[in-house]
C-alpha cells in the first residue's frame, strides 16, 4: 500500500509500520482523526436542520492530494516577494495587557499562565501571511503545567543544592560540589528548555489550520549545545559564531510546516570573518559593531533558509537594527515598561518589513502531520528568560 | 436579514484554502465547497470562534477537536446577523459590546491602579510583618552572615582582639539588662570611611570605621549601637528583606511580560530605595534604644550629641550625607530624643573609664585607611 507516513512523510511505507519514524500508520492515523473529530457531537437539537443539509460528511474523506487538485490547478503557484503583515495596534495590546495586570494581581499570580495565552493569541492572530492569520492554540492550563514541571525538576533541585550545605553547615568541599551540580544542572537544562519551548510553540502554531513542528531529537540537541558551550569557552569565544549557526540549523532544519519541511544549508565559517572583526571592533565602537553582526547574521540566515519551493530573503541593516534596538529600550525604561505594547507592535511590524519570502510558494498540497509534544520546555523558558524574542 | 455570506473553508487536513458560502439557520451554519461540491452543516454548539474579536480581525470559527476545520469570514457583520437569527448563536462575540469593552478596560486600568497600590501599603506591609514574626532565628542568623559577608569581606575587617572586646563589653552591658532575647550579637566593624552602621537580621550589627573616628565617647558608640540594637530584636531589617522580594512580585506581576532590561533598571532603583527602614521603624528604634541606655545605667546624653553632631555636621561630606540618607536625622528627631532623655533616670557613670576613648575607637589603626567611594 505504498503511502506516505502521517507522522514523518516518509514516502515508501509498505506495511502498517513506518520503517523511518516506527510509527504504527493506523493507529497514529486514528489518533490524528480523533483529534481533528474532538468529542463526539451531541445529536443535532432540530432534526429539520439536518435534514436541510443531507451530506453532512466532510470532504476529507477523500485524500488530500485528489481534493487538492482542482484548486492547486486554478491558482498555480506564483514568483514574487511575499512579506507577513501586523495587522493589530499598540493600543488594543495595551487594553490586553492592562486587563491581565488586573486579574493576575486579584489572582495572586495564577492567572500569569492565562495572560500569556491572551497576548500571544493576539499576537499570532493579527500576523498576516498571504491573506491568511496565523493561530495561536496553547492554553493556560498547559503553561501552568509546563511551570509546575519546571519547578519540580529544575527550580526545587537548584534551590535545595544551594541551599541545604548552609543550613546543615556543611564544609567547604560539600558546598562547592553542590555549586557545580547547580551548574551541571544549569548546562542540562537550557538546552532542554530552548529545544522544548520552540518545539512546543511551533506545535500550538497553525497558518490555514496546518500545524508547524519542530521533530527533533532533545538529546542530540543537549549534546550539540554542551559541546558548543565547551568549545567556545576553550577558543575564547571564537567559536561562536559556528555554534550558534549550528544551533539555528538544528532548529530550522527540523522544523516543518505541516508536511513541508523548512531547510537550512549555512555553514557557521562564513561568518567567521565577521565575527572576527567584530571582536576587534568591539571596543572602539562602543559595542555597534555587534549590530552590524546581527544583521549580517539575520541576512545571511534569512538567504540559506528554503521553504515550499522559496526562500527568505532579509534586507535588515546594521543601522536599522541598532536603532530599533536601542530605542525599543530606551522607551521601555522611560516608561518604566509601560509602553511595551506600542514597543511590541513596532518591533514586529519593523521585523516583518526586512523579512520576505521570495520565490514559488507551493503551499496547497502541504498536509497536516501535528505532532505531540510535552510543556515542560516551555516552562523551563521562563527560568533561563529563553524567550524566543516573540513573547 | 442577510443568510448568505462569503467565506474561506479550511478542513485541517491541507494548507489549500477554500471559497465557500455559508447559509445561516436558526441552529447552525449551511456550508458549500463549490471546488469540492462538499455540503456541511456545523450547528452553533459545535462551533467556536477563535479570531475576531478585535477590530480589522478576520471571523474564525472551528469545528471538531484540536486539529479542528476553520471557517474564515472577512466582514463583520456576519455575526450581528448570525446572533439575530439563531438563539444558539449567543456565544459569538458582538461587535456592538467592542465599545463598552473599552470602558471595561478603562475600569480594569483604574481598579489595576488601585489594587497595585492598596497592595504596596497594605497588604505587602502587612504580610511582612507576619512572616518576619515567624522566621525562625536561626534562619535570621544564617542570613545575617550572609549579608555581613556580602557587605564586609574578610579582608576589610578590622579585627583588634582587644579593642574589640570593649565593643563587645558595650554590648553585653546594653544587652545586659534587658528580658530574656533569642538573639546573640556579633559587632563587625569594616575599614570604610563611610559614616554609617548597619543591623543585618539575626544579631549582626556592622559599624563602618567612618563612624566610629567620628565618636568622641564610648557613650556616643553605645547609643549608636543601642538603636541598631533595637533593629534587631523588632526584626526590621528581616521585614524589610520580605517586603523587598514581596515588592519584587508585585512588579512583576504589573510589568507582565516585560523582562530582562526593564525589570533590571526597576531592581537597582528599588534597592537604593529600599536601604531606607520607614520613620515610623526609624524613631521605634529611637525610643527602644533609648531604653536600652537608660535600663543599662548610660549616660544617653552620648547617643543625643552624636545624632546632633551628625545633623548639625558637614553635611556637604559625601560620606556623611550617606548616613543622612538612611537615618533621616532631622532636628524633631534630637529633640525627641531630649525629650524621652529628660523623662528617664540620670545616668553618671562612665562607660570605659579606664582609658581614653581614642584609643579604643581605633579598631582599624594600623590599617591604611582607603579612600572614600565616589
Amino acid at each position: 500500500m505504498a503511502d506516505s507516513c502521517p507522522r514523518c512523510g516518509f514516502a515508501g511505507v509498505s506495511s502498517a509500520k513506518c520503517p523511518q519514524c516506527g510509527v504504527i500508520v493506523a493507529t497514529y492515523q486514528s489518533s490524528l482523526d480523533k483529534m481533528r473529530r474532538g468529542p463526539q457531537p451531541r445529536p443535532a437539537a432540530s432534526p429539520f436542520a439536518r435534514a436541510a443539509a443531507p451530506t453532512a460528511t466532510p470532504v476529507a474523506t477523500t485524500p488530500g492530494p485528489t481534493a487538492a487538485a482542482p484548486r492547486a490547478a486554478a491558482a498555480a503557484p506564483t514568483s514574487g516577494s511575499r512579506h507577513a503583515f501586523f495587522r493589530g495596534g499598540g493600543g488594543t495590546l495595551f487594553g490586553i495587557h492592562i486587563v491581565n495586570a488586573l486579574l493576575i494581581l486579584a489572582t495572586l499570580g495564577v492567572y500569569y499562565f492565562w495572560a500569556k495565552v491572551r497576548v500571544r493569541s493576539y499576537l499570532w492572530s493579527q500576523t498576516e501571511f498571504e491573506g491568511d492569520r496565523f493561530a495561536y492554540h496553547g492554553t493556560g492550563a498547559e503553561l501552568l503545567a509546563g511551570f509546575v514541571k519546571a519547578v519540580a525538576f529544575f527550580f526545587l533541585p537548584a534551590t535545595i543544592l544551594n541551599t541545604l550545605p548552609r543550613i546543615v553547615h556543611a564544609g567547604p568541599a560539600v558546598s562547592v560540589v553542590a555549586r557545580l551540580l547547580v551548574s551541571v544542572l544549569a548546562l542540562v537544562f537550557i538546552p532542554l528548555a530552548i529545544v522544548g519551548a520552540r518545539r512546543y510553540r511551533l506545535s500550538r502554531t497553525s497558518w490555514r489550520g496546518i500545524r508547524f513542528s519542530l521533530r527533533a531529537s532533545t538529546r542530540d540537541f543537549m549534546a550539540l549545545w554542551i559541546r558548543g558551550w565547551i568549545l567556545t569557552s576553550v577558543t575564547l569565544g571564537l567559536y561562536y559564531p559556528v555554534f550558534v549557526t549550528n544551533q539555528h540549523r538544528f532548529l530550522t532544519s527540523q522544523m516543518w510546516f505541516g508536511s513541508e519541511r523548512f531547510g537550512f544549508d549555512g555553514r557557521g565559517r562564513d561568518l567567521l570573518w565577521a565575527w572576527v572583526a567584530t571582536i576587534v571592533l568591539f571596543v572602539p565602537t562602543f559595542g555597534l559593531a555587534w549590530f552590524w553582526f546581527a544583521a549580517k547574521r539575520q541576512r545571511y540566515y534569512a538567504a540559506h533558509t528554503r521553504v515550499a519551493g522559496a526562500r527568505l530573503r532579509s534586507t535588515v541593516t546594521a543601522g536599522q537594527l541598532a536603532w530599533l534596538t536601542i530605542t525599543t529600550w530606551i522607551g521601555l525604561l522611560a516608561t518604566l515598561g509601560l509602553a511595551w505594547p506600542w514597543l511590541t507592535v513596532r518591533k514586529v511590524r519593523r521585523t516583518f518589513a526586512w523579512l520576505s519570502v521570495d520565490g514559488p510558494l507551493a503551499v496547497d498540497a502541504i498536509t497536516q502531520q501535528a505532532q505531540r509534544v510535552s510543556t515542560t520546555g516551555e516552562g523551563l523558558a521562563g527560568f533561563f528568560d529563553a524567550d524566543l524574542g516573540f513573547t | 436579514m442577510r443568510l448568505e455570506w462569503e467565506a474561506s473553508y479550511l478542513d485541517g487536513r491541507t494548507a489549500a484554502r477554500r471559497p465557500a458560502s455559508v447559509r445561516i439557520t436558526r441552529s447552525g451554519l449551511e456550508i458549500l465547497v463549490p471546488a469540492t461540491g462538499a455540503r456541511m452543516f456545523w450547528p452553533f454548539r459545535e462551533l467556536r470562534q477563535t479570531q475576531g474579536a478585535y477590530a480589522g480581525e478576520q471571523i474564525r470559527l472551528e469545528h471538531g477537536g484540536e486539529l479542528a476545520e476553520a471557517l474564515l469570514i472577512t466582514d463583520v457583520r456576519f455575526l450581528a446577523a448570525a446572533r439575530a437569527v439563531a438563539p444558539d448563536a449567543a456565544q459569538l462575540h458582538a461587535p456592538a459590546r467592542r465599545r463598552v469593552r473599552v470602558s471595561l478596560t478603562m475600569g480594569a486600568l483604574m481598579a489595576a491602579v488601585a489594587l497595585a497600590v492598596g497592595i504596596y501599603y497594605v497588604v505587602i506591609p502587612a504580610f511582612a510583618r507576619v512572616a518576619a514574626a515567624r522566621v525562625p532565628v536561626a534562619w535570621e542568623a544564617q542570613l545575617g552572615a550572609a549579608i555581613v559577608d556580602q557587605f564586609a569581606p574578610r579582608a576589610d575587617r578590622c579585627e583588634d582582639a582587644t579593642r574589640q572586646a570593649r565593643i563587645d563589653a558595650i554590648v553585653a552591658q546594653l544587652t545586659g539588662s534587658i528580658r530574656p532575647q533569642p538573639y546573640t550579637f556579633h559587632v563587625t566593624v569594616v575599614n570604610s570611611p563611610i559614616v554609617n552602621a548597619v543591623a543585618a537580621p539575626g544579631g549582626h550589627i556592622i559599624v563602618f570605621r567612618g563612624l566610629l573616628d567620628r565618636t568622641d565617647s564610648a557613650e556616643e558608640l553605645a547609643g549608636v549601637l543601642a538603636h541598631e540594637i533595637a533593629h534587631v530584636l523588632h526584626r526590621d531589617v528581616t521585614r524589610a528583606i520580605v517586603q523587598k522580594a514581596s515588592t519584587g512580585v508585585l512588579l512583576t506581576a504589573l510589568a507582565g511580560d516585560v523582562s530582562g532590561v526593564v525589570a533590571y533598571g526597576v531592581e537597582g532603583a528599588r534597592t537604593l530605595g529600599d536601604l531606607q527602614m520607614s520613620r515610623t521603624a526609624e524613631s521605634e528604634a529611637d525610643r527602644e534604644g533609648m531604653g536600652l541606655l537608660q535600663a543599662a545605667g548610660i549616660d544617653s546624653a552620648g547617643m543625643i550629641t552624636f545624632f546632633d553632631k551628625i545633623a548639625h555636621g558637614d553635611s556637604g561630606d559625601a560620606t556623611v550625607a550617606r548616613y543622612l540618607r538612611t537615618h533621616p536625622t532631622t532636628a524633631d528627631r534630637v529633640a525627641a530624643l531630649r525629650a524621652l532623655a529628660a523623662a528617664g533616670p540620670h545616668a553618671e557613670r562612665r562607660l570605659v573609664p579606664d582609658a581614653p576613648w581614642t584609643s579604643v575607637r581605633t579598631v582599624c589603626g594600623d590599617l591604611p585607611a582607603p579612600t572614600p567611594p565616589q
